[in-house]
């Protein structure tokens, strides 16, 4: 039985679709047939995340108008063929689908593949009806920030309404030298508030401002050593099953001077 | 926050009552101060547990416009009535469905041990329109959670056909009024039990006590018009004694809210949380909301002067 998971937030910009396109990697990279789902119409981004902008010819509006087979909409990857995405159009609105159609959609996406992600768009209103409708797993990502918190708890009371039962939270772009200082959320204020299992911590990364750009997902491109690649590689492998510890993300300890630069620091303010 | 409002010097110059509903953005902000701790001036750790920022200011009883339409489970005789607000209280039609949906799936989640499976449930639907698809969602969700919806009273003709349409037992006229004593200057209804995490966005009101087994996080609200008592975090905005009851209470194992009010009295935390927290209760004083441990509060109230 394929596993159908939305990738939601409520707030925008805190890296649904960036977690989708990575998630999506690793898990095909792992031998998974994958078919990431762009549910964002209008404002689409998976297909620039994954470098698949220019090999775009149908959308999932043609499947449903009949324009076009499923098959030839489905865009794959040429550096990981298990991997394959069905864009949005973006030249429609999130009213150019209703839930039905998007659960017909991926129905039929589920006879061919092992996981189908829904990349969420930012919101609660049609569009994030249309990408929970057919889910049955969520995935709820928010930074620590008290907004995205805010908005995460509210999507989690949807989700739950609408009998999405199974979520996990995905802590993203966390400071961990901030948090030591008590200028950010850590994860367990986050863990508190949102009380679902956590299923894993990205620590923020400027290398994923680059993969982004270049269309080149961190977990497939020559950053994948770095430690945001690898908790996207951790998370994949406890969607999988695994216990996996989670990674360190303290940072280095200081030398004897900056600490002693701290101390005066903290003396003046 | 406070800089738009007049702060008193003393507790004399509260205002003893300003009106000032809170989903009626027409009517003026309830009027906000800070009270100090009694017999001090600034805000020091007191006798009364914690240090609190208490607000004397007045809200009058928020009317019912405007808020989330509230879903309601009662049980009689061994059957379970399912009440839904009547129709003068919904905004817009398309709105109100679903708000009411999302009201009946939390109302289901969050009570679910306190049914036996194939309970019987009555559909008390009011004045409330309903369609065919409607009343078969809703049998279809009671279903779900192995509640058998087995008759629908309404007061409304095409509801009624609709029903009958679908199949149901339908009951049209108004013959509730044993089922349903209605409010005339009425005891509070029995205490709504909900055993859930109130996240952001979810309105509560009850005619009564609410308790929560569970945390209600910042962005939710509960209204009661009797206690609040929470066996949880309470992060969200608390009200009790929402219909001017002064002696009603608002308790939780961790009282960390965006706002409290009691009857017409607000009152928000300090800037500074404290470093530890512990089951708490506030309450009303001459001197507006204060707080107090609750391990104290019982002792606190017995000697106190009513």
């Amino acid at each position: 039985m394929s596993r159908i998971i939305v990738v939601t937030s409520g707030k925008g910009g805190v890296g649904k679709t960036t977690t989708t396109a990575n998630l999506g990697m690793a898990l095909a990279q792992r031998g998974h047939k994958v078919a990431v789902v762009d549910a964002d119409f209008g404002l689409r981004n998976l297909d620039l995340l994954l470098g698949l902008e220019n090999r775009i010819v149908y959308t999932a509006v043609e499947v449903l108008a009949g324009e076009c087979r499923l098959d030839q909409a489905l865009v794959r990857d040429k550096r990981q063929p298990n991997l394959a995405l069905l864009p949005a159009a973006q030249n429609r609105t999130k009213d150019a689908v209703t839930p039905d159609q998007m659960k017909k959609l991926v129905g039929a996406l589920t006879k061919a593949f092992h996981f189908v992600l829904i990349d969420c768009p930012a919101g609660i209103e049609m569009g994030f009806q249309n990408a929970i409708a057919p889910a049955r797993e969520a995935i709820v990502v928010t930074t620590p920030e008290v907004a995205a918190v805010r908005d995460a708890d509210r999507v989690v009371g949807l989700l739950e309404a609408n009998d999405v039962k199974r979520m996990y939270l995905i802590i993203n772009r966390l400071k961990p030298s901030m948090v030591e200082q008590d200028m950010m959320m850590s994860v367990k204020d986050v863990q508190d508030i949102l009380a679902i299992p956590l299923l894993g911590v990205v620590p923020d990364d400027e290398r994923v401002v680059v993969s982004t750009n270049r269309g080149e997902p961190l977990v497939l491109g020559a950053d994948a050593q770095s430690k945001a690649a690898t908790a996207f590689e951790n998370i994949v492998r406890r969607l999988e099953g695994e216990k996996v510890p989670f990674l360190d993300l303290n940072p280095p300890q200081e030398d004897f001077f900056s600490r002693v630069r701290r101390f005066l620091q903290g003396r003046k303010s | 926050m406070t800089s738009e409002f007049p702060v008193p010097t003393s507790i004399s110059e509260i205002p003893a009552s300003v009106p000032a509903p809170m989903s009626e953005p027409s009517e003026p902000e309830p009027s906000e101060s800070e009270l100090k701790e009694p017999g001090s001036n600034s805000i020091a750790e007191t006798d009364f547990g914690r240090a609190v920022e208490a607000t004397g200011g007045a809200t009058t009883r928020a009317p019912e416009m405007g808020a989330v339409p509230q879903v309601r489970f009662r049980s009689e005789g061994g059957k379970l009535l399912l009440l839904l607000p009547p129709e003068k209280q919904i905004t817009t039609p398309a709105t109100a469905w679903s708000d009411l949906w999302q009201q009946l799936k939390q109302r289901l989640n969050s009570g679910e041990r306190f049914w036996q499976p194939n309970t019987v449930v009555y559909l008390i639907a009011h004045d409330r329109l309903l369609d065919g698809r409607q009343l078969q969602a809703i049998a279809d969700t009671l279903t779900e959670a192995k509640l058998s919806l087995r008759r629908i009273y309404t007061s409304r003709r095409q509801t009624a056909v609709a029903a009958a349409t679908n199949g149901f037992s339908v009951e049209q006229q108004i013959p509730i009024a044993h089922l349903m004593p209605e409010a005339v200057g009425s005891a509070l209804a029995e205490p709504l039990y909900v055993e859930t995490t109130v996240r952001s966005g979810v309105e509560i009101r009850h005619p009564g006590s609410v308790i929560v087994l569970g945390d209600v996080n910042p962005g939710s609200s509960i209204v009661a018009d009797g206690d609040v008592v929470i066996w949880g975090a309470l992060r969200g905005v608390a009200q009790a004694g929402a219909a001017g009851n002064a002696r009603c209470v608002i308790m939780a194992l961790r009282l960390d809210p965006t706002q409290i009010r009691i009857a017409d009295f607000v009152a928000r935390p300090p800037e500074t949380p404290p470093h530890q927290y512990y089951p708490e209760v506030a309450y009303v004083t001459a001197e507006g909301i204060r707080i107090i441990s609750a391990a104290e509060f019982s002792k606190d109230r017995l000697w106190m002067p009513e």
